[in-house]
């Protein structure tokens, strides 16, 4: 039940993108076709489920023991620019159907900052092993249901007789603001 | 004082270990790829246009060196490109026959009969389902150009609400093709220059009534050129296979319909 309350919350109340506003050069860039949002989504599921492991582990393997603990924004961004890299070279060779799909989103998400601040947020709540995977599984699907969400509004959009001086970022920007409005009203749910 | 050096020499360790595990990581997985597919690239005209019927220039570029697809299977290129990839891949080229987009509708704005006031979406995706757009001619142009912005090599220009095709800048990618939704724009071999321009499957009485540049199905073309053309479904057919000239035909029909681009 806990992990389910970590997950739900990163999911839906918590969503990274609509309530906590990280990430969005990626939410607003490749939202414009709902393909390249479903390519970038899948791949963000699976670089912050792996790269959040990989932090976890180095934070509290060798950061905190030996009290480096400020070190972590050096270690953690190049544990992923370097992990991002690796997982390149092994889709590359082992399963290229995968990495054709996914194709330039994974060198992209090496600079995306929620990835950071996934490996950041499950230190800061003090999350065992578990709960830091569960809670990364659930920030990378919230981040992959918004995107989506999204692009479907603008693939909308595109037809939708829009003033000329919003056409656009700027009503991409409303259209964001108001999904984020209607994601508060998943606030309060379970008790979470 | 401690700190700092143990900062440094764990990132150090971190860095050292990282760099090591790509370096090996990169030699484990190494992919031999063929030196050839990066020169067919360079040569290919990179548009990613799909025409060849592959997902893009590096799609062809692959099939191209597993001899999947011939070295003339790059329309876009035409016969340069498909020289010069005959040469690198060493076999010889086929003949590529040069195509050209055209549109089968004659009448331009001024000759075209308006029933009703269209005042929806300017594109003809639009104007096409809600009862062509107020034309009287269901079959023909609605002059929106979504041909137009469907170009990637800029070769249309809208003159008189019809498209005009640029033989120089025409690659016959095919994109105008699929993007019109009343489908009368299709490619023809550039050597032998005579169009139908018009697609109405209506019967002549009807044809008449709506457009003035019309084909009626009279057959006269069919008799004066008995080889090439072929009136069917009230609509005259040219056949590309059949080199003829087709002077006396465009002379002789009535509407003139059949015209010279």
């Amino acid at each position: 039940m806990e992990l389910f309350g970590i997950f739900f919350s990163a999911f839906l109340i918590n969503n990274i993108l609509l309530i906590r506003f990280i990430a969005l050069c990626s939410f607003f860039g490749v939202s414009t076709k709902i393909n390249t949002a479903i390519g970038m989504g899948s791949a963000v599921i699976f670089v912050m489920t792996i790269s959040s492991a990989v932090s976890w582990l180095i934070y509290n393997g060798i950061l905190a023991p030996f009290h480096l603990e400020f070190l972590r924004t050096a270690v953690f961004i190049l544990v992923i620019a370097a992990l991002v890299q690796l997982e390149e070279l092994y889709m590359k060779k082992m399963v290229p159907s995968m990495y054709r799909a996914m194709g330039i989103y994974l060198p992209l998400i090496t600079t995306n900052c929620a990835i950071l601040a996934v490996a950041f947020l499950a230190i800061d709540y003090k999350y065992n092993f578990l709960q830091s995977m569960v809670y990364s599984l659930g920030v990378s699907m919230g981040y992959t249901l918004a995107i989506i969400l999204f692009a479907h509004l603008r693939d909308r959009m595109a037809l939708a007789p829009i003033p000329k001086w919003f056409q656009g970022y700027p009503i991409a920007f409303i259209t964001a603001a108001l999904m984020s409005l209607a994601f508060l009203g998943f606030n309060g749910m379970f008790g979470l | 004082m401690s700190y700092i050096i143990f900062a440094i020499i764990i990132l150090g360790i971190l860095g050292f270990v990282f760099a090591a595990l790509l370096g090996i990581a990169a030699d484990y997985f190494k992919i031999d790829i063929d030196p050839r597919i990066s020169a067919i690239v360079a040569i290919l005209p990179g548009a990613n246009c799909g025409a060849c019927g592959q997902a893009g220039c590096q799609a062809f570029a692959e099939k191209l060196v597993k001899g999947e697809v011939s070295v003339s299977g790059c329309t876009v290129g035409g016969k340069e490109v498909a020289e010069k990839l005959a040469k690198l891949m060493g076999k010889n080229a086929e003949v590529v026959e040069k195509f050209i987009a055209a549109v089968h509708c004659g009448a331009g704005v001024k000759t075209r009969k308006i029933i009703a006031n269209y005042s929806g979406i300017k594109t003809c995706l639009a104007a096409s389902l809600i009862n062509n757009g107020g034309h009287a001619c269901s079959f023909g142009c609605l002059g929106y150009g979504d041909c137009y912005c469907s170009c990637p090599f800029d070769a249309i220009r809208m003159k008189e609400g019809l498209p005009k095709f640029d033989p120089k800048k025409c690659t016959a990618c095919g994109k105008c093709v699929a993007a019109c939704p009343k489908q009368i724009i299709s490619l023809k071999p550039m050597d032998n220059p005579v169009v139908v321009a018009c697609s109405s499957h209506d019967s002549g009485a009807v044809t008449r009534k709506n457009c003035p540049v019309g084909c009626i199905a009279c057959k006269i073309c069919e008799k004066e050129v008995p080889d090439a053309f072929k009136v069917v479904d009230n609509l005259a057919r040219l056949d590309y296979t059949k080199n003829v000239d087709c002077t006396s035909a465009i002379e002789k029909c009535p509407t003139k319909c059949i015209v010279k681009y």
